[in-house]
């Protein structure tokens, strides 16, 4: 997976200012992210694209408006559903879980994901 | 309940404006926004503004917000961040949330201040994941480092569409297309020109028929119309992108104002419904005022004004300005609104066709379809002229309200006039001592130096460079011409970067004489 998403150094911001690095879990397996930054914005920077899947129909869904409004990206997160990722602030730790409807994706489901090399 | 005098929904541009002048004449207020930082949208705008000098032109967007903070700050403006309002009632009753709490507030006066949401638009597949606003884009690359995307498809090519189409080149992304379903591209000139210059191509008359992807996009389809908005069958192509990025417009926040009660109207110049205002920001509810976005689709500068004027008509609605300092104050912030609405995108000219500028020369039609200037049709502006020696050439070619390159000149090469719209020309009888600060000013980048014989069968172009990494003297890469297409060597002469331009480089580089009507861009060699 591609990991070139974090900008090094900006022609006009420089070099963005970026919390320390920190491990959380993103179902279940370990990932480094910024602390502080969306947890949004880390997945997004691990190559993380999908956050949820609908309810009725099991579509996907990921970042859409980064400013809290769509609901979209809402995750399950220290067990917690329909988190919004994008207005939700990295810490230490944080276990991370893609949503299935309004549930944590299940195990073999969530797991296969990972064995597929689709997260 | 608490009360105050005067209780503000946003804090963006406009409600802190609101603020500034509230606070200075002894109010009590209460700012609220939903968002950990203040400063709406303009903490996200990180290219150089237009308008005049006194209205922050030039100034990145993001250095506006800081100044604003820092005047709200010094005179105690408190801003409530990660608070909502979500309710608002009669006799000016606002109701909040924080961190789950509810709460109500009561406002002798109240001020929607609440911006704007980005319109959607829905082609097959635009829930996948990949497919994002574009401010959703901008939060990405500009507040958080973080690219949006590695190859990006733009819908969309309105100064939004443009701005952040450029914005992700910046970023270090690639831009495949920008897409409009329109036949001509509804931002600045400008704006196309700095993207045209880079390699993006413009698809007019055309609209994403589909996203594709089974959990992401991986690529896009796009069809051209036909005069009734109908996709032409076999028109149909393949847009290699893994991101989408949605700019088709912005439509005034009203779910509050509808909650008010006061009267609101359809009208499409404002961007959507908005209320009904008088010239003070005052709706059919008294005490009700709305301001920037909310009031109606514009700018960080209009909103800034419009939030002076609603300010300073709240304090004197309350006896805090006494009546002959608040007309004077309103009046003459109502005189640089009217400057800064004029010209060929102003409110009122919305969907008329321009042909002529107002000095009477042809507006370029390939600009408006293509992004770029024809090389012959870019001789009638009077930007361009042809002095011996080193000169500006400016390719500014429509009537925008902006004119800091007059002002940057220390030496009068450039002339706009009084008429903030008027196209800059230059001035055959000044002499340029080729300091750069035109090129560096100009928010468009529309300004180059060129000197079209150094001598040897050589020209110099000096062009403005705010891209990563940045080229060295002595690098050897390509010219490129105003469609982006490599014309020819270049040498690179020089790399100026100088803190008074703002992260805005000078690069000069050196071209066989008969590219310096043409060359407009360097690259690299190796890309
Ligand atoms: C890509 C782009 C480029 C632009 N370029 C330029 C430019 O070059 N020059 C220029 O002058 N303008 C430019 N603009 C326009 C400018 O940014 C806006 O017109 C301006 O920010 C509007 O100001 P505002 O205060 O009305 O709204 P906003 O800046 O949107 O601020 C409104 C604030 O209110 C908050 N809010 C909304 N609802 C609530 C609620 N219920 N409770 C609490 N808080 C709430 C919002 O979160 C936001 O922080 C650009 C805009 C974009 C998107
Ligand atoms: S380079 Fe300097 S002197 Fe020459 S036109 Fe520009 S601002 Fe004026
Ligand atoms: S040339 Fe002057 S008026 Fe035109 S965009 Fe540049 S600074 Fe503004
Ligand atoms: S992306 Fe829209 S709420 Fe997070």
């Amino acid at each position: 997976m591609d990991t070139s998403e974090r900008i090094a150094v900006h022609p006009i911001l420089g070099v963005p200012e970026k919390g320390r690095q920190v491990q959380f879990t993103y179902n279940g397996k370990t990932m480094s992210g910024c602390e502080g930054e969306p947890v949004a914005m880390a997945l997004k920077a691990a190559g993380v694209m999908v956050h949820r899947y609908t309810k009725k129909r099991h579509e996907p869904r990921g970042i859409f408006c980064a400013i809290g409004r769509c609901t979209d990206c809402v995750m399950v997160v220290d067990g917690v559903p329909n988190i919004r990722t994008c207005v939700t602030p990295l810490a230490e730790g944080m276990d991370v879980r893609t949503q299935d409807g309004v549930t944590p994706l299940a195990g073999d489901k969530a797991d296969k994901e990972e064995a597929d090399g689709t997260i | 309940m608490e009360r105050y005098d005067l209780v503000i929904i946003g804090a963006g541009p406009a409600g802190l404006s609101a603020a500034i002048e509230a606070a200075r004449c002894g109010m009590n207020i209460a700012v609220y926004d939903e968002n950990k930082r203040p400063g709406g949208q303009l903490f996200k705008q990180i290219h150089k503004f237009f308008g005049s000098k006194e209205h922050h032109a030039k100034e990145r967007g993001f250095h506006i917000g800081e100044e604003l903070l820092a005047e709200a700050d010094r005179l105690g403006v408190d801003v409530s961040l990660d608070t909502v309002v979500t309710g608002l009632y009669p006799g000016n009753e606002v109701m909040i949330k924080k961190g789950g709490q509810v709460s109500h507030v009561r406002g002798d006066t109240v001020l929607l201040a609440a911006g704007a949401s980005e319109n959607m638009a829905p082609f097959d597949g635009w829930t996948l994941p990949g497919v994002i606003g574009a401010g959703a884009a901008q939060t990405m690359m500009n507040l958080h480092g973080i690219r949006p995307g590695s190859r990006v498809l733009m819908l969309g090519s309105g100064n939004v569409g443009l701005v952040v189409s450029y914005q992700l080149l910046q970023a270090g992304c690639e831009v495949a297309a920008v897409v409009d379903a329109a036949p001509k591209i509804g931002g600045y000139g400008v704006h196309a020109a700095k993207l045209a210059r880079c390699g993006v191509p413009f698809q007019l008359s055309s609209t994403i028929v589909r996203a594709k992807g089974g959990d992401h996009v991986e690529g896009a389809v796009i069809g051209r119309m036909d005069e009734h908005g109908k996709i032409i069958p076999g028109s149909e192509t393949e847009i290699d992108c893994d991101t989408i990025c949605i700019a088709v417009g912005l439509s005034p926040m009203n779910q509050l104002a509808r909650m008010s009660g006061c009267r609101m109207e359809q009208n499409p110049k404002k961007g959507g419904c908005v209320p009904v205002c008088n010239e003070y920001g005052e709706t059919s509810v008294r005490g009700l005022f709305a301001a920037g976005d909310a009031e109606g689709i514009e700018e960080a500068s209009s909103a800034m004004i419009e939030g002076r004027i609603a300010g300073i008509a709240c304090a004197n609605r309350l006896g805090f300005l006494e009546d002959g300092k608040a007309k004077e104050a309103v009046e003459s912030n109502e005189q640089a609104l009217d400057t800064l609405r004029q010209g060929m995108f102003a409110p009122k000219n919305r969907g008329k066709q321009i042909e002529k500028t107002d000095e009477g020369f042809p507006v370029s039609q390939h600009l408006l379809v293509t992004g770029f200037l024809g090389d012959d049709e870019v001789e009638v502006y009077p930007g361009v002229t042809h002095p011996k020696g080193l000169h500006p050439v400016i390719e500014c070619t429509q009537n925008i309200p902006c004119n800091p390159c007059q002002d940057a000149c220390p030496h009068g090469c450039i002339h706009i006039g009084s008429f903030i719209t008027a196209l800059p020309a230059v001035e055959a009888s000044a002499e340029c001592i080729g300091c750069g600060r035109c090129v560096a000013s100009c928010s468009g980048q529309a300004i180059f130096l060129v000197n079209e014989d150094i001598g040897g069968g050589y020209a110099s172009v000096t062009m403005p460079y705010e891209f990563m990494p940045l080229p060295e003297k002595g690098d050897i890469g390509l010219a490129c011409s105003r469609d982006g297409q490599a014309i020819g060597e270049a040498e690179v002469l020089d790399v100026k970067s100088v803190k008074a331009f703002d992260h805005t480089n000078l690069l000069t580089i050196r071209v066989p004489a008969e590219l310096s009507g043409k060359a407009r861009f360097y690259k690299a060699a190796q890309q």
